[in-house]
């Protein structure tokens, strides 16, 4: 089963004309976009669906306050979505729409649908550093950054579950659709990277009391740190709210900057994640501020300090 | 009007915060932090009456700011406050949490007072205001 990761997670939300201006802002692309909502696009196509929680073309509700409806997982080809018909049909309802996908729930409820992914290649330099001892990635003249520099979400990184299980999740995920566990925060729960992705993790868990079901945060990787940190200053600049951040993970690495939505969970620049394969062994840490990030920073307005004695200064 | 009790001559403990003309009835506003508070307060007005509330969900114990955008503190139907963490629902008025993580706790309230120009004050921390 070659899941990639999230193409797009669609959300029911309660006050569209916010959801439009806060993903806008975000620095997706709307595609088709109207009153009534629609997509939002990273720079390969992957993204956010928004729709009035009343429209009735949206999947059910979680029986929560979350806003999340389903989640759309992209796989490399058609044999990838009659296997997993071919597994899960076994215990559950899967629906084959006419398009191919397929659509299901997992083990807690979560809406899930599977699809040949919509993403596209991106051919897109990584931030460039140089370093001291290594050759130079920015060669003469070449300048690290510039007022207008472009910093858009890339594609959408991975999702975030409050579950209240952990273990059904992970079985879930891990037996039935062959994601494989990266590492453990003990207390919170396991990351998850399925197997056509060698990012760190397209998916973890927290667990947490049945009424909190639903999505903690979702992620965009970002061209490097200082794209995420200009995109993030830039956000807060317009007002929005940061919740967390900026920083970096330990594991997983990942730089991170979280903000509040009005879709109901946090939203996540991330930039610079390890990447895995099949002989890495997983750790485990206890949950915590320590376990999750190897440095924290906070948001503040620019300053800078001037030369001489300050003003008013007998010289 | 307001029944908010009304301060004849504001004393020098109680911190300004806005004119009660500026929180219209079922709007929302955030000030500060104000010196002494670790967090914004928001006013809001509801039947009338004005209430003041520490920006600061009780779902995590340091207590995590709750708009998504300055000022944007409701939910769509405008009828509750709402932490856009993870959209956790209050009583405008009770502050006490119906739906999301942190069921049944409360916000914190901040103690106002309204003086006879209009002016609202908040009790400055360590003199009934919490921090």
């Amino acid at each position: 089963m070659n899941i990639i990761g999230p193409d797009y997670l669609v959300f029911g939300v309660d006050d569209v004309a916010a959801a439009i201006e806060y993903l806008t802002a975000w620095g997706l692309k709307p595609v088709d976009v109207t009153d009534k909502g629609g997509l939002f696009e990273t720079l390969d196509g992957t993204g956010v669906i928004i729709r009035h929680k009343s429209d009735p073309s949206l999947p059910p509700p979680l029986p929560t306050s979350n806003m999340l409806r389903q989640q759309i997982y992209g796989v490399r080809s058609a044999e990838d979505l009659d296997a997993i018909e071919a597994e899960l049909g076994k215990d559950r309802r899967v629906t084959r729409l006419s398009n191919g996908s397929i659509e299901l729930k997992d083990d807690h409820g979560f809406e899930l649908k599977f699809q040949v992914t919509i993403r596209r290649e991106l051919d897109m330099p990584a931030e460039k550093i140089n370093a001291p001892g290594a050759p130079a990635q920015r060669g003469p003249n070449e300048i690290g950054v510039w007022e207008d520099m472009p910093a858009l979400p890339r594609t959408l990184s991975h999702v975030v579950l409050f579950v209240p299980d952990i273990d059904i999740a992970t079985k879930f995920y891990c037996d039935r659709l062959g994601f494989v566990i990266t590492d453990v925060l003990t207390g919170a729960g396991p990351f998850l990277r399925p197997k056509a992705n060698d990012d760190h993790h397209t998916l973890f868990f927290i667990r947490t009391p049945e009424y909190m079901k639903g999505c903690e945060h979702l992620a965009f990787h970002m061209g490097g740190p200082t794209e995420l940190m200009v995109a993030g200053t830039r956000f807060v600049k317009k007002g929005y709210q940061s919740f967390w951040g900026p920083g970096r993970h330990k594991f997983g690495s990942n730089w991170f900057w979280y903000f509040n939505s009005p879709l109901g969970c946090h939203f996540e620049y991330d930039a610079d994640m390890d990447k895995h394969d099949d002989t890495w062994v997983a750790r485990e840490a206890p949950n915590g501020a320590e376990a999750s990030q190897i440095v924290l920073f906070e948001y503040r307005e620019k300053w800078s300090p001037a030369g001489g004695p300050p003003p008013g200064a007998k010289g | 009007m307001s029944t908010t009790p009304a301060l004849p001559h504001a004393s020098s403990e109680k911190l300004h915060l806005c004119h009660a003309a500026e929180v219209r009835e079922g709007h929302v506003k955030g000030f500060g932090p104000l010196e002494g508070y670790r967090r914004k307060i928001i006013v809001l007005r509801k039947n009338g009456v004005l209430h003041a509330w520490l920006d600061a969900c009780p779902h995590y114990s340091s207590g995590t700011p709750m708009a998504w955008k300055t000022d944007a503190y409701l939910n769509g139907e405008r009828t509750h406050l709402t932490c856009h963490s993870h959209n956790a629902l209050f009583e405008m008025d009770t502050g006490k949490c119906i739906l999301g993580p942190c069921l049944g706790q409360k916000l914190t309230r901040v103690e106002i007072v309204v003086d006879e120009d209009g002016d609202v004050y908040a009790a400055a921390p360590g003199e009934g205001g919490l921090i």
